[in-house]
């Protein structure tokens, strides 16, 4: 377990590793910098980060891209053995998560106080944004956490959330907003826009690798990202508290403060998001800038979405899983595992034991009930507690061999979805499905499962012995 | 002067196609590349991008707009009712 003080620290790291490529040549904003990020990940799933610090137009800009892009660079936020599976990552990731909450870690100082503009702020001047997909009306910035809190309950600090939602950068000092009603900073918007105040946020840009991870978690609201973000590191969470009485990330390279103005909404996008569509455009909240504060010579980190795979799918993947898996196993202690890390979980995949016929359905329908269901697991597929739900070889097989139409699918009529899912309808609107995968146990007599097969005597003392066989042939 | 030359001067909007454009900023090493507004469908592109970003005749069919549609941006979230003090 390792925490990281800040992004200068994680890439260190990820140079020791060799997981950071160094680009060297003068690169323009677009279409370089959206191009390498998309680049990248169509290489391998053990991509490293790319940095660039020769920017057209700027004289020290630094971006850095992928930094969650791959399996390898996950394992080594985590503190794992860099080829640490995908498997044994959701399991660590898991007993981490079990341990909340964890401490904040309160500063007086931060080492992003070094440069304060407080009049005058001109973003373009402090950060290279760029466009990410052609369709995008604007420069975004995307991997941004957002903090705010309940102007209704000011004081509590577990009702204050972190996020990352998409902001449109629409002036020098103006940003839009996307605050999706699923998502708690609505929540927050709400009561403020209830009152006719503006909403105070905070902006932090360029965070240590695990608040992004904790940020885009749906835990239960209540729950601290921040205390979620301390259990995962093993560490208490630095934060410090700004003039507005936010709490915010101490490692940041940026910390913007603003309002996000209450009862107006403007023009925003359209954006490519991470279902691989354009959003289209919506009316969205938007943000005035009253102060940037920021590291000397900052890094500027952004994360290029598209179709999947991207960097956003491995960030969102295995911190997916673990909330549906905690709050699952909490009410129905069959279940095993949890893979929702396709496209952060319209498709989520549970391996559970099966106390009785049906089991496997309710399982199904408790996925949809959880707070991350209730806007993704549009498809859930219900597999036999020896599948592991991470090999899509042996889903498949449950799937392909264990699945009769006429009893095992279940069509649930016009429930709610995350309004991004391209199929819905209208936006927002979907049928959601369980496939129950299991094989059938009593009462349920359907089907002709006799006996299924299993592996010759010895087969787990080979497997090592050649595993290791093979680790030296391939040194 | 062709709508291709007035384009890279920023003065015709590549998504919507309506005169109302503003410089929102200039790189900060001089000369490099300026960026452009349009205060109607609040696109913003930079000088420097290819051209199906920049030059309206150029700019993708699918992604432009009209006036109307903008009328029918969805409204999201909704805006509450206020309190009663």
């Amino acid at each position: 377990m390792r925490a990281f003080k800040n992004l200068r620290e994680f890439l260190q790291l990820l140079d020791a590793e060799k997981q950071l490529l160094r680009i060297s040549e003068e690169v323009s904003l677009e279409p370089d910098l959206a191009a390498a990020g998309r680049a990248i990940t169509q290489l391998s799933e053990t991509s490293p980060a790319i940095h660039f610090d020769r920017i057209k137009g700027y004289n020290k800009a630094q971006v850095v891209l992928n930094v969650h892009g791959s399996w390898t660079n996950l394992a080594l936020m985590l503190g794992m053995e860099k080829d640490a599976s995908l498997r044994e990552q959701f399991f660590e990731f898991v007993r981490r998560y079990e341990q909340f909450p964890g401490e904040m870690e309160h500063h007086d100082s931060a080492p992003w106080q070094e440069v304060v503009i407080d009049k005058d702020v001109n973003l373009f001047n402090l950060m290279p944004v760029f466009r990410f997909n052609r369709g995008d009306g604007g420069f975004f910035i995307d991997k941004a956490c957002i903090v705010s809190r309940d102007p209704d309950d000011w004081n509590n600090e577990d009702l204050e959330t972190v996020g990352i939602y998409r902001l449109q950068v629409k002036g020098k000092n103006r940003l839009g907003i996307q605050p999706v009603p699923v998502h708690d900073i609505a929540i927050h918007l709400e009561h403020a826009e209830e009152r006719g105040q503006d909403l105070p946020i905070a902006i932090a840009i360029s965070n240590e690798p695990i608040i992004p991870v904790a940020a885009s978690m749906s835990v239960l609201y209540g729950q601290s990202k921040y205390k979620m973000a301390a259990v995962l590191q093993g560490k208490p969470y630095p934060v410090v508290r700004t003039d507005k009485g936010l709490d915010v990330p101490w490692g940041s390279e940026y910390l913007l403060e603003g309002r996000i103005l209450a009862r107006q909404r403007e023009p925003e996008g359209p954006f490519g998001e991470f279902p691989g569509q354009y959003s289209g455009g919506h009316c969205y909240p938007v943000i005035e800038i009253d102060k940037v504060s920021h590291c000397k010579d900052p890094i500027y980190e952004a994360l290029y979405l598209g179709v999947p795979w991207t960097e956003m799918d491995y960030m969102c993947a295995v911190n997916a899983c673990a909330p549906l898996y905690v709050q699952l196993k909490k009410d129905i202690p069959e279940v095993v595992a949890v893979n929702a890390i396709f496209t952060l979980g319209f498709i989520v995949i549970v391996s559970t034991k099966r106390r009785y016929g049906g089991f496997a359905k309710a399982v199904g329908l408790r996925v949809m009930t959880t707070p991350h269901g209730l806007g993704y697991a549009k498809i859930v597929i219900v597999v036999d507690e020896t599948i592991d739900p991470f090999d899509m070889k042996q889903v498949m097989w449950a799937v392909s061999t264990k699945v009769n139409p006429a009893g095992d699918v279940t069509i649930l009529p016009n429930l709610c979805i995350d309004l991004l899912d391209p199929a819905s309808e209208p936006a927002g609107i979907s049928h959601r499905m369980i496939i129950d995968a299991t094989t059938p146990v009593l009462p349920d007599r359907r089907g002709n499962f006799g006996q299924e097969l299993d592996s010759p005597q010895q087969t787990d003392d080979w497997r090592k012995k050649l595993g290791a066989m093979l680790k030296e042939l391939r040194k | 002067m062709s709508r291709s030359e007035s384009s890279k001067q920023g003065l015709i909007c590549p998504r919507c196609r309506s005169g109302t454009t503003e410089v929102l900023a200039n790189s900060p090493v001089e000369g490099v590349w300026t960026i452009y507004s349009c205060k109607t469908c609040i696109y913003a592109w930079r000088s420097t991008e290819p051209e199906e970003n920049t030059n309206p005749d150029k700019y993708p069919e699918s992604f432009r707009l009209k006036a109307e549609d903008l009328a029918k941006f969805p409204l999201v979230p909704t805006i509450p009712p206020l309190r009663r003090s």
